[in-house]
């Protein structure tokens, strides 16, 4: 009698369990930004850099909310020629382009010496197909440029803690 | 043994019940932004009522695309006393001009990212839109949502409220 009682409690305590850690439904799940628009630089040559979205299977980036700064000011990053996106009708705000897969922005900086330490910041803001849209978000990445003539440097990844400032 | 089974059902259905124990919405309702109008509001004028707060943007399609649905709402229960307050991350003028294509029929405030950084602390990490928070009349967080509201389930929890 009494192992019968125990067995039900437990019986109905594991139920309550299962019933604690099964998320509720109808709570859409996301990607922390970080995921879903992956920011990486690297450096082509010494007055070229390479910025890199690597954005997640339905998620996407506005063409036009996307802004990229370089610092120091002194690079004298000439305003990039983003490439075209794909069309989205939005009915308050008429077309908008948007960006999906991979984006690739070269960016220019005659005001750079070869050797010299970049800070190439994109502003970027986007949306996901499950319903939900990021606040703009602001991801910094340092990229060394090469000293003249030598070759690309690795891809240099946006750290992590960047996007929970 | 069946009262045994029934009573440890009902400590389990207390702690389903504690894990989603009623959160204060003080913070929220502590708020005061200003309209689109530029005129501060305090949202503590609609303590005592249910009250559902929406954060969106007009940037947020999944957020506009719902709102037809809330001005549906709150013309049916705002004279039972439901309230919905919108907090658009976003700037006025944008607001203003979305307000009045849609008809808007309750206030939409103005607030900055910090604002949306509060939603944090009420089971929206990611700080995302559309972000809804339902608040009882006793100023308790009933329910949270991230994403479209499934209207059915606004429905039913705005009425087990009021």
């Amino acid at each position: 009698m009494r192992t019968e009682r125990r067995s039900l409690i437990l019986h109905a305590l594991g139920v309550t369990v299962f019933t604690l850690v099964t998320p509720a439904p109808a709570q859409v799940n996301p990607l922390a930004p970080e995921k879903a628009f992956r920011f990486s630089a690297r450096a082509l040559d010494p007055h070229t850099v390479e910025a890199r979205f690597i954005i997640a299977d339905g998620y996407y980036l506005y063409r036009d909310k996307l802004h990229f700064a370089v610092e120091p000011a002194a690079s004298g990053l000439v305003t990039p020629s983003l490439p075209k996106g794909k069309m989205k009708e939005d009915q308050f705000f008429g077309r908008m382009e948007t960006y999906r897969g991979n984006l690739i922005v070269n960016l220019t900086l005659p005001g750079t010496t070869p050797g010299q330490k970049v800070v190439v910041q994109a502003e970027s803001q986007g949306c996901a197909d499950l319903g939900i849209c990021y606040p703009p978000n602001i991801q910094r990445v340092t990229v060394p440029l090469p000293a003249a003539g030598s070759a690309p440097t690795p891809l240099d990844e946006a750290p992590r803690k960047q996007w929970f400032k | 043994m069946g009262t045994a089974a029934l009573l440890a059902l009902a400590g389990g259905v207390a702690l389903a019940v504690w894990d989603q124990s009623p959160r204060d919405a003080a913070a929220l309702l502590s708020l005061s932004l200003p309209d689109t109008s530029g005129q501060q509001q305090s949202l503590a004028q609609w303590r005592g009522k249910v009250v559902v707060v929406n954060f969106w943007a007009t940037w947020c399609a999944p957020c506009r695309e719902e709102m037809p649905e809330f001005v549906k709402i709150q013309r049916e229960l705002g004279p039972k006393g439901l309230q919905f307050v919108g907090i658009a991350i976003d700037q006025a003028e944008k607001v203003e001009q979305f307000a009045s294509e849609l008809d808007l029929n309750y206030p939409a405030l103005i607030g900055g990212y910090a604002v949306v950084e509060l939603s944090k602390t009420l089971g929206n990490p990611l700080s995302a839109l559309p972000f809804t928070v339902v608040i009882s009349r006793k100023g308790t967080v009933a329910r949270t949502q991230l994403g479209a509201f499934d209207p059915t389930k606004l429905r039913s929890t705005i009425d087990s409220l009021l």
